[in-house]
């Protein structure tokens, strides 16, 4: 695998070799060429946005197959995938599927080794639909490896490959970042990539596998390891279909997770929805609590949402591990500071009370209505240099192994200056996280900046608890905490 | 590793059974050093007599039959058996029980099982999930399982941290670590035998279902025993 890692980056570099093989994931997400099989000009078909996407964003050859078209704007379209003379790394083939078997065998005689399948109407649809699936697996045994069927596919924010049929005023695309998404629902993809390009999040990669013919989310997790672009792993599932594959899936998360940290939500947890999971995927739900049981095994964090997910996984791509479990809680407002360590203690994280000596330092600069045990609240006369001042004399001290810093930016004394010594504090080498809450632009553009530069902001004190909460996990997983 | 299937296994098999008899219960726990109280199969009262000088009082006896799912209720099970003359009669009062209640039971044998001494009821259960395997579950004895579902499960194999794991994420873990007048358990014993039992069902996928219950947690130091088991074999 590490080997096909540098030659994938001896090939970047364009370097003569005797093999110079990239693996069939590598042409899955960082294909050099993409033909799309079922091309069209057609905006609203599923053809037609995929190949909208690719023209406007992709960073790479593009070659459109549709027998109904010679050529629309100036844009040649081929008959068959057979007429493209050049090389071709990725197929995307969306057509309907009854001819899908037949252009999956022309991909193979024209040696493209990793496909796409996008249309749907196979084991999802009904027992016709499960013999045209079966055809299609013989036809594609070792011969060729496929994404799909009925799926979304790959999202590659770095180079543009956009395989999501979702057009662009609906769902909005995330920039280039350090979280990647394995999805086994493909319209949950589109609402997360959605989702996560309002509050820009960046997900750099997202995939779904759909009926998982082939390519499964063990493979996709082994590759997104290797990728150094990705930095997190969230993984949305609902159930595996394949037996003994749970075996192998626990094994891949082991290893994956010693690597970087993968974020699970696990769907179709309680027996009323066992059912609904078994008619959306084809899957057997089977028992929540066995998955419950893999997922504490593999070592991944998992959550209990959507949102609990890239609460945890934005914490996770930015701030560096803790050493232990103790908090300071830094607030302006009291009441939020009693939420944040309910939340925090509920989680098995402390709030350790400062000793006296390091209560007299603070109670010397702080106003004398401040309380200084930890949470330290500043009350509502709290100054951005207050906030300064307590950071550099808390943080280098062992009370602390993270803050959670609480700052409601309605208080007349603060300014977005305070963002920028919250930024400064990275130099301690601790994580932080920022509760701010409110609706104005002024608070907009104070956590604009603080996401900007590397510090999440949550807007409830319990979210940002549970951020943390996933950073000590996976500190521990790793090794880095020490014992108190 | 063993190659191929277990002959205690593959014997059930051949005799068109899909349950194994107790004494061969305890014999494949015994195979992968689990441990199981002293016990002997024996065909009359005396051969009792005599295995029981090497096992020593105080024994239960059981019935074994192929025939007979739950041998308490048809009396086929007595407990504390202190001596000669009470071995004797309770070989009687069995043979009379299951003449009333089970008149066309074949019997295999009795089993005579030392008494475990007391100690902290549990339970090791397995089962045989189509996409993960051999899934172990682990809980405390009698009705905290049943009606407080408070069970850990995990996926062979487990390893020794997985099983430390799995036995701390229980909402009954206090009671191993002591409680007022009840002294602390052997929980590296539980350990010991999650990891060896996950190891059996490892090199025979053909179990379909067992359960060791209950076992036995003694105080630290002391161990812990598989008091009972059932194994119930199914396809690979």
């Amino acid at each position: 695998m590490i080997l096909m890692e540098e030659q994938r980056t001896d090939l970047q570099q364009g370097k003569q070799m005797d093999v110079m093989i990239a693996s069939p994931l590598d042409l899955l997400f960082n294909p050099r060429s993409v033909v799309i099989i079922g091309a069209t000009p057609r905006e609203n078909s599923v053809g037609g946005v995929i190949t909208k996407n690719l023209l406007t964003k992709f960073k790479g050859k593009i070659y459109l197959v549709n027998p109904k078209y010679d050529e629309v704007n100036g844009i040649k379209y081929y008959k068959t995938i057979l007429d493209v003379q050049d090389d071709v790394d990725l197929a995307v083939i969306a057509v309907p599927a009854p001819a899908v078997p037949k252009v999956t065998e022309e991909c193979i005689k024209k040696g493209v080794r990793t496909t796409i399948i996008i249309s749907g109407g196979f084991s999802e649809v009904g027992e016709d639909g499960a013999r045209l699936e079966e055809e299609l697996r013989r036809i594609v045994q070792n011969r060729i490896r496929v994404l799909g069927p009925n799926c979304i596919g790959v999202y590659n924010a770095f180079n543009g490959l956009d395989t999501f049929f979702l057009p662009e005023d609906r769902m909005g695309r995330p920039r280039p970042g350090p979280v990647a998404l394995i999805s086994q629902s493909g319209a949950v993809a589109g609402a997360i990539l959605d989702w996560a390009a309002r509050r820009n999040i960046g997900v750099g990669l997202a995939v779904n596998y759909g009926n998982k013919l082939d390519i499964s989310e063990s493979e996709i997790l082994e590759y997104f390891a290797r990728d150094n672009r990705v930095k997190v792993i969230v993984m949305y599932m609902e159930g595996l279909k394949y037996s003994g594959e749970g075996k192998k899936l626990l094994e891949v998360m082991k290893e994956v997770s010693s690597i970087k940290p993968v974020v699970v939500y696990k769907a179709g947890r309680t027996k009323a929805a066992t059912g609904a999971v078994k008619s959306h995927t084809a899957a057997l739900a089977g028992n929540y609590e066995i998955y419950h049981a893999m997922l504490r095994q593999a070592n991944v964090i998992e959550a209990d949402n959507i949102t609990d997910a890239f609460d945890m996984a934005k914490a996770l791509a930015t701030q560096p591990l803790p050493r232990g479990n103790r908090v300071l809680v830094l607030t302006d407002s009291g009441g939020m500071g009693i939420q944040a360590v309910d939340a925090l203690d509920m989680r098995g994280l402390q709030v350790p009370e400062l000793s006296e000596s390091l209560q007299e330092i603070l109670r010397k600069q702080l106003p004398p209505l401040a309380v200084t045990r930890n949470p330290i609240d500043l009350t509502g006369s709290a100054t951005d240099a207050m906030y300064k001042f307590v950071l550099d004399t808390v943080l280098p001290t062992s009370y602390a192994d993270m803050a959670l810093i609480i700052a409601l930016m309605q208080i007349p004394g603060l300014s977005i200056n305070l963002g920028n010594y919250i930024v400064e504090a990275r130099r301690f080498n601790k994580p932080i996280v920022v509760v701010s809450f409110g609706g104005n632009e002024y608070v907009a553009k104070f956590e604009n900046n603080l996401e900007e530069n590397g510090i999440p902001v949550y807007h409830a004190p319990h979210r940002a608890a549970k951020a943390l909460w996933a950073l000590y996990e996976y500190a521990k997983i790793k090794g880095v905490t020490k014992e108190w | 590793m063993v190659i191929g299937m277990n002959p205690i296994i593959a014997k059930a098999l051949d005799e068109g059974r899909y349950k194994l008899l107790e004494h061969e219960s305890f014999e494949l726990l015994r195979q992968y050093n689990i441990p199981v109280p002293d016990f002997a199969l024996v065909q009359n009262v005396d051969e009792a007599l005599k295995a029981v000088k090497d096992i020593g009082y105080p024994v239960a006896l059981k019935v074994v039959s192929p025939d007979i799912i739950h041998k308490s209720d048809v009396g086929g099970v007595i407990l504390n058996v202190n001596n000669d003359d009470e071995l004797r009669s309770a070989c009687e009062r069995i043979r009379n029980n299951i003449r009333e209640k089970s008149p066309y039971a074949r019997i295999s044998g009795f089993l005579l099982q030392r008494m475990v001494p007391e100690g902290l009821e549990t339970i090791v259960g397995a089962t045989k999930d189509p996409i993960f395997g051999h899934v172990i579950a682990f809980g405390l004895g009698g009705i905290m399982v049943e009606v407080l579902q408070d069970v850990s499960f995990r996926i062979v194999p487990i390893t020794e941290d997985d099983a430390r794991s799995m036995i701390r994420e229980i909402k009954g873990y206090r009671l191993f670590n002591g409680y007022r007048n009840i002294l602390a358990r052997d929980e590296e014993a539980i350990v010991y035998i999650i990891t060896k039992f996950s190891e059996l069902l490892s090199d025979n996928p053909n179990i379909a279902e067992a359960d060791l219950n209950p076992v036995i947690v003694l105080e630290r130091g002391k161990g812990a025993y598989a008091a009972d088991a059932r194994f119930i074999i199914g396809s690979t």
